[in-house]
């Protein structure tokens, strides 16, 4: 394992606290919601405020992007930035088809983050697999 | 891009770590540039090119030449 650089250090940093913030503030919100039936502005303050988080998180990634200053790791992150793009709307392209054609249930679009994330993390996952097989990185 | 960083390195028995360190870059940034999975930029090029005192093209070869062969 190699040992993480300054600006990785710091994307750790920044990333665990908003993670944090976004799991206490979805239980928050679901508890009042459940509890005090919000109604008006104040259930569409309670609705929006966890995504606050989760913007956070892509800000903290955008800042780390910035700060990398490793041109090699900062390439490979942005060629899986875009890996994870492609497979999103691969998947959202086609499931959009399918709830127009066949009547599948709605796309949660919330699910988008989630599942960009994933697919960031597959193509990276990949992407190593290939340099090792390459007799490259180890 | 075909190079000459990993007999460089070899004739000065230098690891890829003492490399990486000394362009102060990543481990794996050495590993793709000496396998030639990753070109590097120009100013990282003229950073190895220092270091070893040589020019550019003595390390790097030219893409357009090559393929000329």
């Amino acid at each position: 394992m190699n040992k993480p650089n300054p600006a990785q250090r710091r994307y750790v940093a920044r990333f665990i606290p908003a993670m944090l913030a976004y799991v206490i503030v979805l239980f928050a919100c679901t508890w009042v919601s459940r509890v005090h039936h919000p109604e008006g502005v104040a259930l569409y303050i309670l609705s929006v405020l966890p995504s606050l988080p989760l913007l956070a998180v892509l800000a903290v990634m955008g800042m780390y992007l910035h700060e990398e200053q490793d041109e090699f790791i900062r390439s490979r992150l942005v060629t899986a930035m875009v890996g994870g793009i492609g497979i999103l709307l691969a998947i959202t392209s086609v499931w959009g088809f399918l709830e127009e054609g066949a009547n599948v249930a709605h796309f949660p679009t919330f699910l988008a983050f989630p599942i960009w994330c994933g697919a960031f993390g597959l193509v990276q996952c990949f992407m190593s697999l290939r340099d090792r097989m390459a007799g490259g990185d180890k | 891009m075909n190079n000459r960083l990993r007999v460089l390195r070899a004739e000065r028995a230098w690891s890829q770590q003492d490399l990486a360190e000394r362009l102060e870059v990543s481990r794996q940034s050495v590993n793709a540039i000496e396998t030639g999975r990753y070109d590097p930029s120009l100013p990282l090029a003229f950073r190895i090119a220092d270091l070893f005192e040589m020019a550019i093209e003595e390390i790097f070869a030219n893409p357009s030449k090559e393929s000329a062969k």
